[in-house]
Order: structure tokens, then C-alpha cells, then sequence
């Protein structure tokens, strides 16, 4: 299997499982995780995004085969564009993970669009993180919002020629922005917060197809196995199966 | 052996989600304790249903159970705020259906309401578990929605009757914290995301002897619950605990002696 979401590193806001490169590779062998797409967990609040992807660089370089690094670019902070020069120069960067919500960035803006214009000058799949966690349980101080299905849907709409996964969507947060920009053929979405209605996933490959879905777990904040055995369980075909657990991000990493 | 404390009729308007559920309950051996906070016919769960709704939502509730006994302990819905017609619901309900059950309050009134205490009589002479739906939420709570130190208020005023706590709070940190030393309290897994620490948390402030298997399904999935549990460090006799042990002793206080789990 392929993780295509997930985090190394700390979370502000209570202790977490798994998250050092060491507990994190153990319970992907648990699982059956051969590869997954990391990004550093502190970047959500670091402001120089350079020292995360730096710290993240130092991680997976020990571990090339077991995780596939998506370095988080903040648009909004100065010096970003020569930040993401070293991260294509010295770290080999072909993925990019965006936090619009907080990194308090519209996709539509003027930050938004030169940022997804860099990633297409690259030829980087996106990321966009709509949230993290359930918003009615954030640390009363940092109330964040999730990122609006619109502003997606638009965004991936607006580069056809740039590939972006949806991450850490809700079932109904998938079906908006699917809704208002199928059949887009550069939409993936991953799973890991999905979790819901009974036979969401039979549901998800039935409305946009299961080219398009990917396992996600958002480790360390999620039970990666809400996600796993939420495929594993489903009552779809061994084909279908075997594209969500891995094809579809072969496929879209190049891996 | 699983026990699911915390399920809905419908939730949402997709009609063949109990379907699904019943087959997927069948094939994991999944007794359901089901509530409806729908009236059957009806296309919404209104948040302080009428007393016809209530009727028509344990109706449904009712044929459900009789369909598929083997399968399913009801949940009887009241409504606090009906005061006498509450406790009449409750006891033709409870006259008319052999088997286990127990009852759910949802958003009606705050569950330390003084309105809540002959039902909650009712529930100690039965033996009936109370699913008391709880959630504290930063963005703000519906006007009779209630929140953990409110359950907190209400076990405490009734140490006779056992409650499920609904959602462990929704914040399940805010909620682990309200229910300690609570002996007639059982952490509801049910509705909250999956997310990683969650049951290690309820069981270190309350153990895995009050902590109890609930989905909220169909609105969530059964998998995504189950997780919680299979994916939380535990050993074997703590997860039979909550999957089923924990509920099936509650249940078996009533002296029942058919239908589910018995």
C-alpha cells in the first residue's frame, strides 16, 4: 500500500503516536505500508517553512525508499520563491504541499495563483490540505476554518494542466467539490477523513470513480486504520481495490 | 462479538443506509442498539420533536427490533420537555417490548434539566442505560444541546442509573476529564474521527471497564469507529471489554432473558 497523506513530526496541541520517522516506519510495516508522502507536521505553525522542509529533508533521506517527501511552501511569507528553489535544487522537490487555510492564503488570490503557477512551471503534484482536524474541537485560540470547497473546486479548474490531491476531506467536502468541477481529469482526492456514511467508499468509486480516490491516513493525527480497513471491508473489486491502495498514486508520483 | 451502542435509523437522506448496515452487522457479528431521531415517512430529525414525532420515531424504532431481534436492542427516544407524556412513552414502550433496550435523549433540553428526573426514575426501576447525546464544541452548541459537565451534573444527581456518554463528549479530552470517577458512566466510542490517542486517552482517566462501543452509524461508518479500537494500543481483555463485555453486563441487569445480546 501507498500512504499518500501524512506527517512527520509534532502536533502543539497534545502528544501523538508515530510521530518520529522511527515510530512512524514501524506502524507502516504493521500495516503493510510500503511507501508513504510525508510532509513536516510543523510547518502548519512554523513561519519559515525553509526549516521544516530542511529538518524534513534530513528524515527521509535515511529512508528514500519508505517516504516520498511534499514540502510545504507558504505564498504568503517573503523569501518563499528562493525557498522553493532549495527545495527543488538541494532537496529534489516534486511535490508541494499547501495549507491555504492556516497559512491564511485564498487559492483565488494573487499569492494562490503565482504559487500554483510555480508548481506548474515544476511539474509538481499539489496538495491542498482543506484542514486537519475537526474544526469544533481546535485549542480555542486557533480556530481555523476548513479551506472552502469553491475555492478548490476553482482552483483545479483554473490549471487543468497542474495534478492536485484533495487532502484530509470529509465525505461531503469530496462530493461539493467534485460536484462543482467534475470530470476534472487533474482531481485526486485521498480518504483518510472521510470515516463516514456507511459504504462511503463503494459511494466514492460509484460517483468519481476509483481512479481518482487514494489511501490517505493523516498520521500521526488519524488511526491510519480508519482508512485501511475502510478499504479493506469495502464491497468493491479486487481492481478497484488495488488502485486505491497503491495504483492511483503510483500513478500520480511517479513512484 | 460486538456491541454498538450508539445507532441512528437514518441519518441524512440516504434511505438504504440501515440496509447496508444490517448487512454489514451481520457479517462482523454486530448487535445494534438503535435509536431513531427520524420520524419514519419523515425527511428530517427535528431538534425538539413533537410528541406525534416522537411516536412515529419509536414506531420505527419498534419494527426494526421486532424484524430483526436477533440483531437489534431499541433505543427509545423522549423528549424531556414533554414532562407526563415522556414517562407514559417510556412505559408502554417498555410494557410492550420483551427484549433488552434502553433509552436515547438527544438535543431536546440539556441533560441537567430538572425535567430529565422522573425519566430517569423510570430508567433506574428498568434498568435502562441512558444514551445521553454530549458534545462540546468551540464553535458553539445548539440551545438544548448537552455538554459534558451538564452529563457530569445529571450522573451525579442519578448513581442508579448507567449512562452511555454520548460522543465521550465530542471533545474526547474535555470529556475524558468531566467523567472521571463517575461509577455509572461508559465512554461512547461513537461520531468523532478517528483520531490517533483517542481510546488511550478514555482509558487512562477512566479505564477500559467504562468505555463502550458506539458508532453513530449510518451517518458515520461502522469501520471508521471499529478503528478506534483495533487501531488503540490495548491489550486483548481491555478491547472485549469495550467492543462488548462492557454493554452486555449493563444489558443483563434487566433480567431479560431473548432477543439481542442476551
Amino acid at each position: 500500500m501507498i500512504d499518500a497523506n501524512a506527517y512527520l513530526g509534532n502536533w502543539p496541541f497534545r502528544k501523538l503516536k508515530y510521530s518520529t520517522h522511527f515510530a512512524f516506519l514501524e506502524k507502516m510495516d504493521a500495516l503493510g505500508i510500503e511507501k508513504a508522502v510525508v510532509s513536516p507536521l510543523e510547518n502548519v505553525f512554523y513561519k519559515d517553512q525553509l526549516a521544516g522542509n530542511r529538518h524534513l529533508h534530513s528524515e527521509v533521506n535515511h529512508h528514500p525508499d519508505q517516504f516520498l517527501p511534499a514540502y510545504t511552501i507558504n505564498p504568503t511569507f517573503p523569501g518563499w520563491e528562493e525557498d522553493l528553489a532549495i527545495c527543488v535544487e538541494e532537496f529534489g522537490m516534486r511535490v508541494m504541499r499547501l495549507h491555504p487555510n492556516y497559512h491564511q492564503f485564498s487559492l483565488d488570490s494573487a499569492e494562490g495563483k503565482t504559487v500554483l503557477d510555480a508548481a506548474r512551471g515544476h511539474g509538481f503534484v499539489v496538495i491542498i490540505t482543506t484542514g486537519l482536524e475537526d474544526t469544533r474541537h481546535h485549542h480555542p485560540l486557533v480556530k481555523v476554518p476548513d479551506v472552502p470547497g469553491e475555492q478548490v473546486a476553482a482552483a483545479v479548474s483554473a490549471h487543468p494542466d497542474v495534478r492536485f490531491l484533495v487532502a484530509a476531506a470529509n465525505f461531503s467536502g469530496i462530493s461539493a467539490i467534485w460536484s462543482q468541477c467534475a470530470p476534472a481529469q487533474n482531481l485526486h482526492f485521498e480518504i483518510s477523513r472521510v470515516q463516514g456514511p456507511v459504504g462511503d467508499i463503494e459511494k466514492l468509486c460509484a460517483t468519481i470513480g476509483a481512479d481518482r480516490v487514494l489511501l490517505g491516513t493523516n498520521l500521526p493525527l488519524h488511526v491510519p486504520e480508519a482508512a485501511t480497513l475502510a478499504i479493506e471491508h469495502a464491497k468493491i473489486t479486487a481492481d478497484e481495490r488495488a488502485k486505491i491502495e497503491h495504483g492511483n498514486a503510483a500513478r500520480l508520483f511517479g513512484l | 462479538m460486538i456491541i454498538d451502542i450508539h445507532v441512528h435509523t437514518r441519518l441524512g437522506p440516504d434511505p438504504h443506509g440501515f440496509a447496508y448496515l444490517l448487512d454489514q452487522a451481520a457479517e462482523l457479528d454486530v448487535t445494534l442498539c438503535v435509536n431513531s431521531l427520524s420520524p419514519k415517512d419523515g425527511a428530517g430529525m427535528p431538534e425538539s420533536p413533537t410528541e406525534d414525532e416522537i411516536r412515529r420515531c419509536n414506531d420505527w424504532t419498534a419494527e426494526l427490533a421486532a424484524a430483526h431481534p436477533e440483531r437489534i436492542i431499541p433505543m427509545w427516544y423522549l423528549n424531556p420537555a414533554h414532562e407526563e407524556f415522556a414517562c407514559r412513552e417510556l412505559e408502554e414502550r417498555v410494557a410492550a417490548h420483551a427484549g433488552l433496550q434502553g433509552v436515547k435523549l438527544w438535543v431536546a433540553v440539556r441533560c441537567n434539566d430538572p425535567r430529565l428526573d422522573p425519566i430517569m426514575r423510570l430508567c433506574a426501576e428498568h434498568k435502562l442505560p441512558v444514551l445521553q447525546h454530549t458534545w462540546y464544541k468551540i464553535t458553539g452548541n445548539l440551545p438544548g444541546e448537552s455538554t459534558p459537565m451538564d452529563l457530569r451534573e445529571l450522573a451525579l444527581r442519578h448513581p442508579d442509573v448507567s449512562f452511555f456518554w454520548g460522543h465521550c463528549g465530542g471533545d474526547y479530552e474535555y470529556g475524558a476529564k468531566c467523567a472521571r470517577g463517575l461509577p455509572n458512566v461508559y465512554m461512547d466510542l461513537g461520531g468523532g474521527e478517528a483520531m490517533n490517542g483517542y481510546v488511550e486517552i478514555l482509558a487512562e482517566h477512566e479505564s477500559a471497564d467504562h468505555i463502550v462501543f458506539g458508532s453513530d452509524a449510518p451517518g458515520r461508518s461502522l469501520i471508521s469507529q471499529l478503528a478506534k479500537v483495533y487501531g488503540a494500543d490495548l491489550s486483548d481483555e481491555e478491547r472485549e471489554k469495550i467492543l462488548y463485555r462492557n454493554a452486555q453486563a449493563l444489558f443483563a441487569r434487566q433480567g431479560r432473558s431473548h432477543g439481542a445480546a442476551s
